[in-house]
């Protein structure tokens, strides 16, 4: 099972890699976007699949990301580089304030008031508050990455850079996965109060769920405002944040060939299909009710006992 | 410091204005087994609860070492040394037995606030530890051919076994125990009770619940009686089996309770 | 002052409607402990319901009662079904999944049903009948109140007062409490549960398709996603309100209405959705499950 499952992340790994070699622009465009999505995936996930936090507003945190890059660059003229650390940091911040008075909220308190957090951040956006966002037109003119005097400026930099964002969120769900904060947070997902009992402060790793997941997807909406030169409000408002949410369901919760397989289903095959524009998210949505019945943990969903090999001694 | 490591003062605890626990008073002594019987509804698990701060009682005290520890929260109550297992079996279903342990090492695993990023040479040396001691209580418990399996696949005894293994793994100055024979065969029953003896042995004060009569009368060494809500009797073993209001509140209860 | 009254009639007006899309969050949320994402599609689906078989059926330009109370009969039939074939088709198989899988085919459902409205009825904005009501308007003492808004007002009072003699005073009201409470205690005693569901969405749809009809006799525009709109509001309220508490959807309806024409009247409309979750979240903090909603303690 683990080979297989190897095996297949390995041949993933190369199809990705060589991807931008045989593909026009606009598909180029596409798997970037692509790559960006499963990171800002990957983050919902810590926060709702993981931490079990019924989250429904995490475009918000991406577009902080994404509005930061922009607003730091074009009205204060920061190189894209230096604009990085803010936009991680920012959301967090805002991860932090936001969800500090809600997060003890029972379940479906908590979807509302997260989807109120994203609608607030919209017309925040959408009013140009101090002149900085934009409006609804947003902000346009973003820079392109400049380092010793090299312009990453064509789509495949932009790829392989999205690349590189996915192999450093990758690389830290695993490393969140082994440690003892992503574990608490499975056991406050499964039994809040058991895992209470063990003392596990369901409202510091909660937090902590929230301001991991609120940086990653900051970056990569630093990215996806780089990737396209401009960002607006409608890339992040509650339907987006719905998409997120529901990628990671359909997916499969914590698991990550699940979620890569939710962003390539709710983002991907639509594009696929965009010839059939009026029909496609009837068909969408049913697929949506299918999959959930047929697999109502997901696509892929997680596995767990990934423990030391030498705890796997006695097992028959 | 008295050598009462629990003391409960008055306590009282009402829902919807119905009294769960009416002014019950008791001292644990440390190192003792200290059993509590009484019919079902008599408000045991809720003194439990009040214990581990899943509730707040209304009136009294709860003095953990002589510090009042009302009203604390649980995870602080499971910091301070109290750990427990439930009546009705809480383990986090989908994850291997394995997990399910590891999670009562949170409290004594060392890593900083950025370990759940990036890993340090003593994340490693801290994730080896409290693997280590995982694996320890598996042996201890009967558990390792069961590692990797998913707790909600195992049997109701195997259960209770991966619940004490889970509360042991914190290690606890206090293990709380409710109703851990409810639901096994004569066998495991008899390795359960050389199993809390083995626990004391280390140390560990152990409070339980049980209904199993012949089991606590071999294993506690002090037992208070709750009917209502309110303690109706308190001392020995053999006074307590012998105390004609004990025998009167059985009696008065359901023929069931006894097996439940 | 004269804008001040007028914003509570206004206010009043549009709560009722909140409040009675509100009901069917609330009651679904109740029984199922699902937040039917869906409803506010249905919502917009009896809009264009109620268009067509106004038009097709009674011919533009008609205004008699007798027409307007079938188109409002058959709207609500018809949506009412739509609504039970939801429950059956998208939330039954997932009854004992896990939570959020309801949740997700909740809204692939409202995918469904507003993609499906937008290929029957066009993606373009469609103008209810203004003849449905007279246009009768009365003006006492500067402030405007017409014939439409009184009925809204009318219509949705007496038949929040009738579901709640309902719930609280019949039988199949009080199966229907039972089985919010406790589900496998209600089945214990006998109450057929799925009937008790079918029962709960048969009234919820039908109050929406009540409250969809009515938006479009009010706004007249309708589109094909304005579902999302009232349905998130009507939501808020709902949870505003405590959700799964029948009085608090009507209150948090009321209560949010109100609050929404106050905000739109003197602060500004540009802001009205900030405010409107700024009062949510306020409400949260210092009532976390709504203002009449019930803190249940877990028993452990
Ligand atoms: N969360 C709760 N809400 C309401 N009543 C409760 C709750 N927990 C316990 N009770 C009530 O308190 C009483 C004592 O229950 P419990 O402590 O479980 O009894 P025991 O463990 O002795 O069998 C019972 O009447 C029970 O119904
Ligand atoms: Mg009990």
């Amino acid at each position: 099972m683990m080979n297989k499952t190897s095996l297949i992340a390995l041949a993933l790994l190369v199809f990705m890699g060589f991807y931008p070699l045989f593909v026009d622009s606009a598909w180029l465009a596409v798997g970037t976007t692509f790559l960006v999505f499963s990171v800002v995936a990957f983050s919902q996930d810590i926060i709702l699949g993981r931490a079990g936090v019924f989250h429904m507003g995490h475009a918000m945190f991406f577009g902080m990301g994404a509005y930061t890059t922009a607003i730091l660059n074009v009205h204060f003229g920061w190189p894209i580089l230096a604009t990085w650390a803010p936009s991680v940091l920012i959301p967090m911040a805002f991860a932090f304030v936001l969800a500090g008075p809600i997060i003890h909220l029972r379940g479906d308190y908590l979807l509302v008031a997260t989807i109120g957090f994203n609608i607030i951040f919209i017309q925040v956006l959408e009013n140009d508050v101090f002149g900085l966002t934009g409006g609804p037109n947003g902000i346009f003119g973003i820079d392109i990455v400049r380092l010793f005097g090299i312009e990453f400026a064509s789509q495949t930099y932009m790829y392989y850079m999205a690349f590189i964002l996915l192999g450093i969120a990758l690389f830290i769900m695993r490393n969140l996965d082994k440690s003892k904060f992503g574990r608490a947070m499975f056991y406050i997902n499964k039994d809040e109060i058991a895992a209470q009992s063990m003392g596990i402060s369901i409202r510091y790793y909660k937090l902590y769920a929230f301001i991991v997941g609120a940086g990653i997807a900051g970056a990569a909406g630093s990215m996806f405002s780089v990737q396209y030169s401009a960002v607006s409000p409608e890339a992040f408002n509650v339907t987006q944040s719905i998409m997120f949410f529901t990628i990671v369901l359909v997916g499969g919760s914590a698991s990550l060939p699940g979620v890569l397989i939710g962003t390539f289903i709710m983002f991907v095959l639509p594009e696929v299909f965009r010839e059939f524009e009026t029909a496609r998210y009837l068909v969408f949505g049913l697929a949506m009710i299918l999959t959930m019945i047929l697999r109502p943990r997901g696509i892929w969903p997680v596995k767990f006992g990934d423990i030391p090999s030498y705890l796997k001694k006695g097992v028959k | 410091m008295s050598e009462y490591i629990l003391e409960i003062k008055h306590v009282s605890k009402y829902f919807h204005g119905l009294v769960a626990i009416n002014d019950l008073s008791m001292k644990v002594k440390k190192g003792q087994i200290y059993g509590i019987i009484g019919p079902n509804g008599a408000g045991k698990t809720t003194l439990f609860n009040c214990i581990t701060g899943i509730y707040t009682p209304e009136e009294g005290q709860i003095l953990w070492k002589g510090k009042e520890i009302k009203g604390t929260t649980p995870f602080k109550i499971a910091e301070l040394g109290i750990l427990r297992t439930f009546q009705t079996i809480r383990l986090f279903a989908e994850m291997s037995v394995a997990e399910n342990i590891m999670s009562g090492r949170h409290i004594k695993s060392k890593q900083k606030w950025y370990n759940g990023i990036i890993h340090t040479p003593a994340y490693y040396k801290d994730e080896k530890e409290n693997w280590e001691k995982v694996g320890e209580l598996m042996a201890f418990f009967n558990l390792s051919e069961y590692a990797t399996t998913p707790a909600g696949d195992l049997s109701y005894g195997i259960q209770r076994r991966i619940e004490m293994a889970r509360a042991l793994a914190a290690e606890p100055e206090l293990l709380i125990l409710d109703e851990p024979a409810a639901g096994l065969n004569e066998n495991e029953t008899l390795e359960l009770t050389q199993t809390i003896r083995k626990i004391q042995a280390m140390g560990v004060t152990v409070m339980m619940i049980e209904h199993d009569m012949e089991m606590v009368m071999s294993l506690t060494e002090y037992i208070t009686v709750i009917n209502f809500g309110a303690k109706i009797s308190a001392g020995l073993p053999a006074f307590v089996q012998d105390d004609p209001v004990v025998v009167e509140a059985y009696i008065g209860s359901d023929e069931e309770d006894e097996h439940e | 002052m004269d804008i001040f009254l007028q914003q509570i009639v206004n206010g009043l007006t549009i709560g009722s409607l909140y409040a009675l899309v509100a009901l069917g969050y609330t009651m679904v949320y109740g029984v199922m402990r699902l937040i039917n994402f869906a409803h506010g599609d249905l919502v917009a689906l009896s809009a264009f319901v109620g268009l067509t078989v106004y038009t097709q059926i009674f011919g533009e330009g008609i205004t008699s009662l007798i027409a307007v109370v079938a188109v409002f009969m058959f709207t609500a039939v018809i949506v009412a079904v739509v609504g039970v074939l939801l429950e059956r088709l998208a939330y039954r198989p997932l009854r004992t999944a896990p939570r959020l899988s309801a949740v997700v085919s909740a809204l692939g459902a409202g995918l469904v049903i507003q993609n499906a409205v937008m290929l029957i009825w066009g993606p373009n904005m469609k103008i209810f009948p203004s003849e449905i009501f007279p246009s009768t308007i009365w003006a006492i003492g500067g402030i405007v109140v017409t014939f439409t808004q009184v009925m809204i007002l009318g219509l949705s009072s007496a038949l929040m007062v009738a579901l709640y003699f309902f719930i609280n005073r019949t039988k199949m009201g009080t199966a229907i409490r039972a089985v919010a409470i406790d589900q496998d205690a209600a089945k214990l005693m006998g109450i057929n549960v799925n009937r008790i569901i079918m029962v709960i969405f048969i009234i919820g749809s039908a109050l929406g398709a009540v409250a969809g009809l009515f938006i479009g006799a009010y706004y007249r525009g309708i589109t094909f996603d304005m579902g999302w709109m009232y349905g998130l509001n009507a939501f808020v309220a709902a949870i505003m309100g405590g959700i799964g508490n029948i009085p608090g959807a009507m209150l948090g309806g009321l209560l949010l209405g109100l609050f929404n024409a106050m905000i739109t009247g003197y602060i500004s409309t540009q802001w009205a959705e900030t405010f409107t979750f700024v009062l949510l979240i306020v409400i949260l903090v210092f009532r976390p499950t709504g203002i009449l909603g019930e803190k249940v303690a877990e028993k452990v």
